[in-house]
């Protein structure tokens, strides 16, 4: 017959109430969090019970405390084009080679075979990013952008095709940038694109357009691009022409701008190494 | 004493950590103070973004990471070796692994100095830094794994020699607090291996933000008691002794760090409350075990002032207060330990509004986070780190301080320069002040109201970074002192020395199950529910 003071019942005692207690406490947050708060609460938001505790567990989606909103006008994407894996995948796997056949046959009339377009309206598309070419081309596929050329053009090229002209045209090195073009800019415009203009709610550009800025990874480098071509859609972004910009970022920014600095921003992209 | 001890045989491997941790340290402070200045109007137009979340990102990997794990392995091998009074098994093992985790430092810190991962210390995915800064950060780990194992290694020899005795307090401590790191890094292990590094070489483009949030979170809360853990072993184990006192209860302070060791783990989600991808359900259960965490708290309150009273009493205070007023205010440890509390205190009820689910979403993602996890670790506990170093230092050098005024100093400057930082950062977060953010427009009229607020914290930051180098001469000093150490004990002896422990206070056994058991019921369904229902997931940015 063992003591009270024994060591063996004293660890015990040890080990169960110790044991009782955390377990006790979980136990207890699981029975108020999981059920008990669900319901009630549930029951004053108009939630059946068993809803309430699928939420409260996570197994549904929403708060056990408030009724969910129904979306009855599901907005419009301005874009098809979802960075889904998948979507990744096939970019990863494009063959810049069979690229290069497309874009002899279709492309280099205007944007040229190295990327260098034959004139100032067609973009230049040397060094772009392979994510921004292939979601412009998408966005003429599905209509979200048009373009009197570019439409037709796009729509008959299959999202392999596309993988494949974007991969390509991504591996062109950009050009020697030309001296006359690298004369300092305007320190109004310079500031414009590192700093942005807080006070009008203008982010910078460099903030997504440089080489391997941040932001959505689809927006396009601007460096060495075509002066009239980056103004005219500057303005038709601000006035709303074009619009298969994701969550209207760049009608957002190019509204806020004056014709100066649309003609300004133009011409600093025009140079290298931006 | 000190002839009885086998100190002088890892005294360079202590001082090797030590050092590591405080010249990091020395360089994250001068970051933090340039963080601070271009915060604030003063310096609102200096810099560039990138430059900003660079330097943030040192400062928070070398804090979070070099000094608090460097500092807890360079004490507990001393712990280990005058606690236990034996030799440290394995020393060769301990100077490997500070050997790899020096490497992974190199690594971490040239790919941040690079522009190459300014990701922050907490990551975010799917931001990606370069696969090397992550492999940096994993040797730190592992070697921060070898110094858990040879705690425990070192406590169970001595359990084996010394059959039925208790294990000296500051030893359990020690072991409670490797225990819980190696509970606490399993997260950010299966965070990094499984899901970090393949993204950060490039062998998947996508990442399920949400899993990573979820597994850093059981991180994220019990790192900051690993961090926390060598304050509350100085306030059980060296304040009393330094007083000229006694411990009011040894019970106490074990079940203190067996508090720390279950409640700090459980309660991650309390970090997630604002986030989607789990029910209310989980977060409420959380939250109730986050509210345990203050149980540790409340029994230091009421066992460290009861052992300070004792003392106070023993040299000659009178009254309801006149105790406090007649302890050694002048000796470094008694000092900390002080202001320590006061920012416990502070830093504390904070805390609560932190973890109080309705409370947080008036504060979630403002400065008043930032703020409040400065002065609970840059406050409570790195002055104690400060303390214990200058309480220590003399058993590794053999030298004594010639004068404790200036380590007085020091103290009482990162005691005002974290107050002076703090508090108003905090009243910022509550005006809704963003934390993240690399500069302010000072012309919007609402951001411009914050500047002299933010002016005056700026003003607290110089008043650390002047605290910091003052602390790297104190100890630079005691280095060249020509004054023999003291021959004197350490550790506080409790007022009633525990003869015999029963198991459970005296190993981590039960604990372990306990909190195995408890994780589960936290963490098992909010973790599986990834595998079982896979969420959409987010392409991977480079940072590169």
């Amino acid at each position: 017959m063992a003591e009270p003071s024994d060591p063996r019942i004293v660890d015990r005692s040890w080990r169960t109430w110790p044991s009782v207690a955390v377990i006790a406490t979980v136990l207890g947050g699981a029975l108020l969090g999981v059920l008990i708060i669900p319901v009630v609460q549930g029951r004053s938001a108009g939630i059946d019970p068993f809803t309430a505790i699928c939420r409260a567990l996570g197994i549904l989606p929403g708060s056990p405390a408030v009724p969910q909103i129904v979306d009855r006008n599901p907005p419009t994407p301005v874009s098809q084009v979802v960075w889904t894996p998948q979507v990744l995948q096939i970019l990863a796997e494009a063959r810049p080679e069979r690229g290069r056949a497309k874009v002899q046959e279709v492309c280099a009339a205007c944007h040229g075979e190295q990327g260098i377009s034959a004139s100032a309206e067609f973009p230049n598309l040397a060094g772009q990013s392979g994510t921004a070419i292939y979601k412009q081309l998408n966005d003429y596929h599905t209509g979200s952008r048009s373009n009197q050329f570019m439409t037709d053009v796009a729509k008959a090229l299959d999202e392999t095709t596309i993988a494949d002209v974007a991969a390509y045209y991504a591996g062109q090195p950009m050009r020697n940038p030309s001296p006359s073009t690298l004369a300092d800019a305007p320190e109004a415009i310079t500031h414009l694109v590192e700093i942005g203009d807080p006070n009008r709610n203008i982010p910078p550009c460099a903030a997504c357009h440089r080489q391997g800025a941040g932001g959505p990874i689809d927006a396009p480098v601007l460096s060495e691009q075509r002066q009239e071509y980056l103004t005219s859609q500057l303005k038709m972004f601000a006035s709303g022409q074009r619009r298969n910009d994701v969550y209207g970022r760049m009608r957002a920014i190019a509204a806020k701008l004056t014709d100066n600095e649309i003609n300004g921003l133009a011409a600093y992209y025009r140079a290298g190494f931006r | 004493m000190m002839e009885e001890w086998p100190v002088h045989n890892i005294s360079r491997l202590c001082l090797a950590h030590f050092w590591v941790a405080f010249a990091s340290f020395l360089a994250a402070a001068v970051l933090g103070t340039y963080q601070m200045w271009v915060r604030s109007p003063l310096g609102a137009h200096i810099g560039t973004p990138g430059g900003y979340y660079m330097s943030v990102t040192a400062h928070g990997v070398i804090m979070a990471y070099v000094l608090s794990t460097f500092f807890i392995m360079g004490f507990g091998y001393f712990v280990a070796v005058t606690a236990l009074n034996r030799p440290l098994p394995g020393k060769g093992w301990a100077w490997a692994a500070f050997v790899v985790g020096v490497i992974g430092v190199v690594m971490a810190a040239v790919t941040i100095a690079l522009g190459k991962a300014s990701v922050l210390y907490t990551f975010y995915p799917p931001l990606t830094a370069s696969p090397w800064f992550y492999v940096g950060l994993v040797l730190v780990v592992a070697a921060s794994w070898v110094w858990c194992v040879l705690m425990l290694v070192a406590m169970t020899a001595w359990k084996r020699a010394n059959p039925g005795r208790p294990v000296p307090l500051a030893m359990f401590a020690t072991t409670a607090n490797a225990v819980l790191w190696l509970w606490t890094t399993v997260g950010l292990a299966v965070e990094v291996l499984y899901q970090v590094l393949p993204v950060a070489f490039g062998f998947v483009q996508t990442v399920d933000v949400g899993l990573s949030r979820t597994l850093f979170s059981w991180t994220l809360h019990a790192i900051v008691y690993f961090w926390l853990i060598p304050a509350y072993i100085a306030f059980y184990t060296m304040v009393p002794r330094a007083a000229g006192g006694r411990l009011y209860s040894d019970t106490m302070g074990r079940l203190t760090f067996i508090f720390f060791l279950i409640y700090s783990l459980p309660v991650g989600l309390h970090h997630l409350l604002m986030d989607p991808e789990h029910g209310n359900g989980f977060k409420f259960i959380q939250v109730l075990l986050t509210a345990f965490v203050a149980a540790p708290t409340v029994l230091t309150i009421f066992t460290i002032p009861a052992s300070l009273e004792i003392a106070g009493r023993l040299r000659g205070g009178r009254g309801v207060f006149g105790w406090i007023a007649a302890l050694p205010w002048d000796r470094p440890m008694v000092l900390a330990a002080g202001l320590s509390f006061v920012m416990l205190g502070f830093g504390g009820l904070g805390g609560l509004i932190n973890m109080a689910y309705g409370m947080n979403a008036m504060i979630h993602n403002t400065a008043w986070v930032t703020a409040h996890f400065h002065l609970i670790y840059g406050g409570t506990s790195i002055i104690m780190y400060f303390a214990i170093a200058y309480e220590i230092w003399p058993y590794l050098t053999g030298r004594q301080h010639q004068s404790l005024a200036p380590l007085r100093w020091q103290l009482w400057l990162w005691f005002v320069g974290m107050m002076t930082m703090t508090l108003p950062w905090h009243w910022l977060g509550l005006q809704g002040q963003w934390r993240r953010v690399a500069n302010f427009n000072y012309d919007n009229p609402i951001i411009a109201s914050w500047g002299p607020l933010v002016t005056l914290s700026l003003a607290g930051g110089l008043l650390l970074l002047l605290s910091a180098l003052w602390f790297v001469r104190n100890l630079v000093v005691l280095h060249r002192s020509v004054l023999p150490a003291p021959v004197r004990s350490l550790y506080a002896l409790a007022v009633d020395p525990p003869q015999r422990l029963p198991m459970a206070l005296n190993g981590f056994g039960l604990w372990n199950v306990l909190v195995l058991v408890a994780m589960l019921m936290a963490y098992g369904y909010p973790i599986a529910q990834f595998v079982i229902a896979p969420s959409p997931t987010a392409i991977v940015h480079r940072t590169e």
